[in-house]
């Protein structure tokens, strides 16, 4: 296969000499010189199809327009996609897509962003022959939870079914009926419903497939475009956020992020953005008296907390601070500089249930497509959606071997092999090629079973941690080194009352930690403890002290995803008035203590150090170790969003159903 | 003596332009008691139309919008319900609000509309005190059902829209002292500044 791949064919398009690898289509052949054939069928990555016959060119010696995006290209060959020929039929072929269309471009949410209107437009007549009225199909089908359909748009390239088959592995879409009377619909009559359905708006070339939460809320040239990273989990995927007049209104993928999402998107990616403007946002720092909180400014929140800790030092207790996934770089960075220099040793980030962040220097998502062995333990397909697509596309496209370890969540419709322990899976893996461990985080001995097993194999890890950022808070330092406590022993000694002063950044440990029990008991024997967070959560509820925090999409900085990329994260809108990023709040503190802090170039160039820096130790080794031994998780989603997902009713709507995962 | 009488001959001569004129017809009208025939094409304020029927015709398609060379339209869609179905299709204007102000009477948004659903009448007088009180939102450039559906201004008639009484009517409830906030472009420009500040 690689000798044939690299066999090279010389042909001419438009009388430009082109030379491409054997079996190239003449669509991307028509790439390298910049000359496009028009498409609606044909996608980069789900192949031919042969449907829409829009993309006709003409190949001398062949008696008719042969269709670009299914000819391979030949020796010799002479392409033209300009000439008179090629041009009376593109514009018949558009004449035909539009005999049914209804021209509704005015309230189609495509309608500026639309191959139809654009080709149309391009390539177009502007007139039809054909007196008959137009055929009348429902509009506004109810497709599913995210999806809306417009049977009159539709011009059944099909891309939406094959995305479905090919790329999401659910085969949910079919066309139904044939003729004039074809139909997108699910094949049992069921709405519409995985983990990926958004990205058919995307790929659907006219408004045939329209969100229902991006309906009518604007056109395309109203957006302020920001390409920014998803941070609802930890694969990290680049998105483009859209806005339009100070309020998110969609979010879409990028189509060429051939290295970190493969253009795809999740539906939770995607659709999580209600909670942004969710009226119980808070925006004023809270300081609770007498059991009740009252708004207080952010120059008395700062004077408050310092007081607390220089009281607690003089009291000879302890201070602490857990950092969460929430926090970027930057911020996880700072975090530990702040409470370093103000003699804090107790630090750690890891207040999730899951408490890896994945090792490995060269784990890249594209190394993963390429492994001969897949081994993953835990529900991969919930924790880290994006990541599961690689997995789909490695296993049924590029022959993988999935080997799944123990509790993995639905089965695939695809061969697998379920085995039960890491001695099984070996078993079960290819001989050949490499080896690749996707885990989820939760069972440490599994972890460390499953290292060992295939230490010989060098194995490429991942671990799909359920908090976004925690490889980078891992990278930037936030652990308890130089004898400081972790998370466990915090929560322990807080609960005894040996801690004065407990900081809570990004995290709520009282939803998702292990030892939430402790956590509470910590948070209520400590007397002052500070909690940032965007909404009133049951860790705000249990603090002294609680700041409004800027979400993702309010500030910049970067992220590690799992496979290692340093990814930037854009601020695509402006945060409600009142509240602070983490950084500005953790600046606020040091000014309290007339502390030096590094300058934005200092802090950059020590984020870049140490994310560069490939995290050493292997799965589930000695230091990710806790004091106290954790119980694995019980139950995660995807659906969770570390609670953000709560303040946006049509996301509950969304999930398919309840995901247990773990014994 | 002479030249005494040169003077007399030019002060003759300009009075006698003086005269014509006291005596010709006046080009001034006694505006606001006496008003002037416009051209019936004149581009004055804004009107939303209605369908016979009573249906909005504005779809909320944002061209206009687009079309608008100051910047003037700002339009929000949103999506008929059966329960409440403001215009034929799917579609229809949550808010339509045209900055008077900022608006330049070039017609391009009559031109743009695929609908006819914004058209420009003739009436022109439009002083206020406040700012914030030439936007117009739905309250005011909308028609009633009941005034001269489906005519285009210049063909009703009287040539000059129906409604002019209500817009009137309509704006003296206004409160004018919300000024811009009043309005959503108000509310942009708000968050704006605050932003800018904090």
């Amino acid at each position: 296969m690689a000798e044939a791949a690299t066999e090279m064919v010389k042909l001419t398009i438009d009388g430009v000499p082109v030379e491409v690898p054997k079996g190239t289509l003449l669509v991307e052949a028509a790439k390298k010189i910049k000359q496009e054939i028009p498409v609606y069928c044909y996608h980069t990555k789900l192949g031919p199809a042969g449907l829409c016959r829009v993309c006709l060119v003409e190949v001398e010696g062949m008696p008719k327009l042969q269709i670009g995006c299914n000819t391979p290209v030949a020796d010799g060959m002479v392409v033209h996609t300009r000439n008179e020929k090629v041009e009376s039929g593109r514009s018949m072929i558009l004449e035909l897509l539009l005999v049914n269309h209804p021209l509704d471009c005015p309230i189609c949410d495509k309608g500026g962003e639309c191959d139809l209107q654009d080709y149309a437009m391009a390539y177009g007549r502007g007139a039809s022959d054909v007196a008959d009225p137009k055929q009348s199909k429902p509009k506004g089908v109810d497709l599913g939870p995210t999806i809306v359909l417009d049977e009159e748009r539709c011009v059944v390239c099909q891309r939406c079914v094959r995305f479905d088959d090919i790329i999401a592995g659910e085969r949910q879409l079919v066309v139904k009926d044939r003729g004039h009377n074809d139909i997108i619909a699910t094949s049992t009559g069921d709405p519409y419903r995985h983990n990926f359905t958004g990205n058919v708006t995307e790929l659907c070339p006219v408004g045939a497939l329209t969100s229902k939460t991006y309906r009518f809320k604007s056109r395309p040239w109203d957006l302020n475009r920001t390409e920014t990273s998803c941070t609802q989990c930890a694969v990290g995927c680049r998105q483009f956020a859209d806005v339009r007049y100070g309020t998110l209104v969609r979010t879409m993928s990028v189509e060429n992020d051939d290295a970190i999402s493969d253009g795809w998107l999740c539906d939770r990616g995607r659709y999580n953005i209600g909670y942004l403007g969710a009226p119980e946002r808070l925006t004023q720092p809270l300081y609770k008296q007498n059991g009740q909180f009252v708004q207080i400014g952010w120059d008395d929140a700062f004077a408050l907390w310092a007081k607390a800790i220089n009281d607690a030092r003089a009291a000879g207790k302890a201070v602490g601070a857990l950092g969460g996934g929430r926090l970027f770089n930057e911020e996880a960075y700072l975090l530990g500089y702040v409470m370093r220099a103000l003699g804090v040793k107790n630090l750690d980030w890891r207040t999730g249930r899951q408490l890896q962040a994945s090792p490995g220097a060269n784990a890249s998502y594209e190394a993963l497509e390429n492994a001969s062995s897949i081994v993953i333990a835990g529900d991969i397909a919930e924790l880290a959606p994006v990541l599961w697509l690689r997995i789909i596309k490695a296993v049924t496209r590029k022959g993988a071997r999935l080997v799944r370890v123990g509790a993995c969540g639905a089965a695939p419709g695809f061969a697998h092999t379920d085995v039960t322990n890491a001695g099984e899976a070996a078993q079960a893996v290819a001989a050949e090629g490499g080896v690749a461990i996707v885990w989820d985080g939760a069972d440490l001995a599994l972890g460390a079973a499953l290292a060992a097993t295939f230490a010989s194999r060098s194995p490429l890890a991942y671990i799909a941690s359920e908090q976004s950022n925690a490889r980078g808070a891992e990278a930037m330092g936030l652990l308890p080194t130089d004898g400081g406590a972790d998370f466990t022993k915090i929560a322990a000694d807080a609960a005894n009352g040996a801690y004065g002063v407990l900081a809570l950044f990004g995290a709520n440990p009282l939803r998702n930690a292990p030892n939430a029990e402790t956590m509470r008991g910590a948070l209520q024997a400590t007397p002052f403890t500070v909690v940032s967070e965007l909404f009133m959560t049951e860790s705000a509820q249990a603090a002294t002290l609680v700041l409004p925090a800027k979400s993702a999409f309010e500030k910049s900085g970067t992220v590690i995803d799992i496979a290692g990329d340093l990814l930037p994260v854009n601020a695509s809108l402006q945060a409600p008035v009142g509240a602070l990023s983490d950084l500005e709040m953790l600046i606020g503190l040091a000014q309290q203590f007339d502390l030096a802090l590094p300058t934005s170039e200092e802090l950059d160039a020590a984020v870049i150090a140490r994310a560069a820096k490939p995290l050493a130790a292997a799965l589930g080794e000695a230091r990710y170790a806790t004091s106290e031994p954790l119980a694995p998780s019980s139950s995660r989603s995807i659906w969770d969003g570390g609670g953000t997902c709560a303040h946006d009713d049509r996301i509950a709507t969304l999930r398919r159903e309840p995901v247990k995962v773990g014994a | 003596m002479r030249k005494q009488l040169y003077n007399v001959g030019a002060i003759l001569k300009g009075l006698s332009i003086t005269f014509k004129f006291m005596f010709a017809k006046r080009p001034t009208i006694e505006y606001p008691s006496v008003k002037k025939q416009h051209a019936p094409r004149f581009h004055g304020l804004h009107e939303l139309r209605r369908y016979a029927d009573g249906k909005e015709r504005c779809i909320g398609c944002e061209l206009c919008s687009s079309a608008c060379p100051a910047n003037a339209i700002t339009v929000i869609g949103a999506e008929n319900t059966p329960e409440s179905r403001k215009s034929p299709g799917e579609r229809h204007a949550a808010r339509y609000e045209i900055d008077e102000l900022r608006c330049i009477f070039c017609g391009m948004c009559e031109e743009a509309c695929p609908t006819d659903a914004i058209v420009l009448t003739p009436r022109f007088e439009m002083a206020d005190y406040r700012r914030g009180s030439f936007i117009y939102a739905k309250d005011r450039l909308l028609v009633p059902p009941e005034a001269g559906v489906g005519t285009p201004p210049d063909e009703r008639p009287n040539g000059i829209p129906a409604d002019l009484g209500r817009v009137a009517e309509v704006k003296s409830t206004i409160d004018i002292t919300a000024g811009y906030g009043a309005t959503h472009r108000g509310e942009i420009l708000k968050t704006q500044r605050r932003g800018l500040a904090g």
